[in-house]
């Protein structure tokens, strides 16, 4: 059981460009993958293609094929493939519904929208709540919350759907370093403690070096690289696709360009 | 069923609420701010009906005004507007209707369409006099309890001329700005949906505020009133004076919107492939 | 959060979601507020000229009293000065065909007629603009919608009319920066009609293109939290409701259409 694309290439409806093209990539359950490339490379498309969004919402044209566990994004439903994969976009003010007076009614609004029994709604909302560590939020006003804290309230929106996968596109890139740390921190236990997998895109190497087990690198829409999260940050071709090294490698190669050794 | 629930895409389902707020925001600062005799309030309601459908307009303009009337507090809300919900549904009717007739396809480039816009400019010219010429030339329809001489005045001319120089104008300007003759059906279109707002809505305003509603184009009742017309007659004549240069300017605007928001964007839509300009596909 | 309840009963939201209004008149269901409104607005047009518009006019303060919302009827009353003042003024000073015209100074002709004509629409705009803020001021909106989509109504329209509460807010926030930024930039909000008309475009284009851009993420994230299931969603609370007021609702409902009849028969039409 894993999220596979396999050759995967796409196009967006009305346009003759091909976004992304010959995509292999398998995230496994309880792994995170993390995704660099240089803007335009492909990267979000990549995001919406394997959260099955594209071509389910937005059209487009797909080759080849992209399951979620057994289920083929071509022929699935928007709301079958939220229940099996949870996206997480760059924005936190769009991704709340705007309808909820409280942050616990918010992040209610998934499970509220499968009709589950009022109990299980419950019962999943405390479940997102403590896995985040947000007990303290639950009854603030979701409009007046800092960006990080928006963008965390978001992510519980989208575990209370309970996914076997996340897709995380920049979580963190709107966000003030405070915010930054605060998402970060809740990915990192998110990581270690929920039996999800997780396919992260991510300009912010350092905080994909202590994330990420698996780094693959996007360019011009192919997978240009991938492997192990060490090998691939400190592959010295990253800034070549426009990706910058975390800083222990920077600092590494400065110190070897000088020539003092760091032991 | 289906034709219905495609209307209702969660792209069009996003896209009213946003759209309300355009027509609540815009109407209450062109109104409060620059105090202008127009109303552009209906920016947000012909969009979604031109690119979603006439139910989802119908809708849209509809819940615009209930919401403006009634659920927001003070500053913003205005219960004024609240029984004009009738018209503004129909206004949101009438664009779905143009939107799946392709009046608001961009056609730049296209020469083969400038005898079809000569044949539209003409039709709702005529369309035009006919309302203009029974609205003003023949007042007696409208106010045979004023028992005022209709003959001594003949606001027609004048009126109909002002309108006439709008729509010329607005034409002129999407020929010479955009090159683009599609500009000229969605700015008729916009002529004629401002005809029949006109119509529906001055027995409301008749009726519920006595023909005022509080903001700039009461100055111009109050001018038919002293030239001694009906309530009825007065609020239709400056309707039918607001009204289609209101609905022109806002068709206008739409088309122009349309034009510059991508066309992937359009594309996506209910009423999208109606919208795409075929060159550009 | 769940040491908030006892252990071993069945988990149920927390009491901050749970809270229903309360107080007098406050506390009674949304749809029975609703439908007082509306047959309050109903009889201030319906029932004779003078008789229904002083009638709910006494209603709808008396309620609002009993609401404790009184003191905010004022702001609503503040709004509506303008539109009053129109009304009086046009009315009273160009009555068409009145025969007891006090003065006539050139066009503008006063009229007692006029007066009484424009008195009778302000106490109905008033009598009906007042019911309906007396049920906005007396119900949340959440509980209305809440009520609203456990009687029935479709995830979307409750999305449509919650979300657009919650949008015109911002949007007003959006518009007032850019009419700074306008004005700082020499933006005529003073001058001449047409200096004012000319700064509509760089006023309205980037209030209708900044909403306009969010629309394809806020899709995404709503697809992304499987807004479009089919069928309705769970009920999260159940906003009290009692006998009487289920069968007040019934008499109400009957109003509706009584007076309706009774308007077209006469006997409504007869009254002062």
């Amino acid at each position: 059981m894993s999220l596979r694309l396999e050759g995967v290439s796409y196009r967006y409806a009305g346009s003759t460009a091909t976004v992304l093209s010959g995509v292999d990539l398998v995230v496994e359950r309880g792994e995170v993958v993390g995704l660099v490339g240089a803007n335009e490379a492909g990267k979000t498309t990549l995001c919406l293609v394997a959260a099955g969004l594209a071509p389910a919402t937005i059209g487009g044209r797909l080759v080849g094929t992209v399951h979620i566990d057994d289920l083929s994004t071509a022929v699935a439903r928007p709301f079958e493939l939220a229940q099996r994969c949870g996206t997480l976009f760059q924005n936190p003010a769009t991704q709340l519904s705007g309808t909820a007076p409280t942050v616990w009614e918010e992040i209610a609004f998934g499970p509220r929208n499968l009709a589950l029994p009022l109990a299980e709604v419950v019962a999943r909302v405390e479940e997102a709540v403590r896995l985040l560590a947000i007990g303290d939020l639950v009854r603030r006003d979701p409009a007046r919350l800092s960006g990080g804290q928006a963008q965390l309230i978001a992510l519980a929106g989208v575990l209370a759907l309970r996914p076997s996968y996340l897709i995380l596109d920049e979580p963190t890139s709107q966000l003030d370093p405070q915010g930054t740390r605060l998402v970060g921190d809740a990915l990192a236990a998110l990581a270690a403690h929920a039996n999800v997998g997780v396919l992260i895109v991510e300009h912010k190497t350092d905080l994909l070096a202590g994330l990420a087990s698996r780094v693959a690198v996007i360019e011009a829409g192919r997978l240009v690289a991938g492997g192990p999260a060490a090998d691939t940050l400190a592959d010295e071709r990253l800034p070549g696709w426009g990706v910058q090294p975390p800083a222990p490698v920077r600092l590494a190669r400065a110190a070897a360009a000088a020539g003092v050794s760091l032991g | 069923m289906d034709w219905l629930s495609r209307q209702f895409s969660t792209r069009v389902i996003v896209l009213m609420p946003i759209a309300i707020a355009i027509n609540i925001v815009l109407g209450a600062t062109v109104q409060q701010a620059l105090k202008l005799p127009i109303y552009l309030d209906s920016i947000g309601t012909i969009l979604v009906g031109v690119v979603a459908g006439p139910f989802a307009g119908l809708l849209t303009g509809v819940l615009s005004n209930l919401i403006w009337g009634y659920l927001l507090p003070a500053p913003i809300g205005s219960t004024t507007i609240g029984p004009f919900a009738i018209v503004a549904g129909v206004i949101g009717l009438l664009a779905g209707v143009w939107g799946r007739l392709g009046l608001f396809r961009s056609r730049r480039g296209e020469s083969s369409s400038i005898p079809g816009a000569v044949v539209a400019v003409i039709l709702v010219g005529a369309l035009a006099v006919y309302t203009y010429a029974r609205a003003y030339a023949s007042p007696t329809d409208f106010q045979n309890n004023t028992g005022f001489d209709p003959a001594t005045i003949d606001q027609s001319r004048i009126f109909f001329l002002l309108i006439l120089v709008v729509f010329v104008a607005l034409i002129a300007v999407a020929l010479f700005l955009r090159r683009d003759v599609g500009a000229v059906y969605a700015i008729g279109a916009g002529l004629v949906t401002g005809i029949v707002a006109a119509i529906v809505s001055a027995p409301i305003a008749a009726v519920v505020f006595g023909g005022v509603t509080g903001s700039g184009t009461d100055l111009l009742v109050a001018a038919f009133r002293a030239g001694g017309d009906s309530l009825v007659s007065a609020t239709l004549k400056q309707g039918l004076l607001s009204d289609p240069m209101d609905k022109m300017i806002t068709s206008f605007v739409v088309f122009f919107i349309i034009g510059n928001l991508s066309q992937r964007f359009i594309a996506r839509f209910p009423n999208g492939e109606r919208l795409v300009s075929t060159s550009s596909m | 959060m769940t040491a908030d309840r006892p252990t071993g009963s069945p988990p149920s939201p927390p009491d901050f979601v749970l809270q229903a209004p309360s107080g007098a008149y406050l506390s009674l269901n949304p749809a029975t507020k609703l439908l007082v409104a509306a047959v309050e607005v109903e009889a201030a047009f319906l029932v004779g000229t003078w008789t229904g518009p002083v009638l709910v006019l006494l209603l709808v303060l008396a309620s609002a009293a009993i609401a404790g919302v009184l003191p905010r009827l004022a702001v609503i009353v503040a709004v509506t000065v303008p539109i009053v003042a129109s009304i009086m003024l046009i009315n009273g000073f160009l009555y068409p065909g009145a025969v007891d015209v006090i003065v006539r100074i050139g066009p503008l002709a006063p009229s007692v007629s006029g007066f009484q004509f424009g008195l009778q629409i302000t106490l109905r705009l008033l009598a009906a603009s007042l019911a309906l803020a007396v049920a906005y001021l007396a119900t949340r909106t959440d509980d209305l919608l809440s009520d609203l989509e456990r009687r029935g109504f479709g995830r979307r329209a409750t999305y449509v009319i919650g979300s657009a509460i919650e949008t015109v807010p911002r949007t007003v926030d959006r518009a007032a920066e850019i009419v700074d930024a306008q004005r700082s930039r020499g933006l005529d909000t003073e001058g001449r009609w047409w200096r004012r008309a000319r700064g509509i475009v760089p006023l309205a284009a980037p209030v209708v293109f900044g909403a306009l851009t969010e629309v394809e993420e806020r899709t995404m994230a709503l697809e992304a939290r499987a807004f479009s299931t089919p069928g309705p969603r769970t009920v999260l609370r159940v906003l009290p409701d009692s006998t009487p007021q289920r069968l007040g609702r019934y008499v109400l409902l009957l109003a509706l259409v009584a007076m309706i009849v009774g308007r077209i028969t006469g006997p409504l039409a007869v009254l002062p």
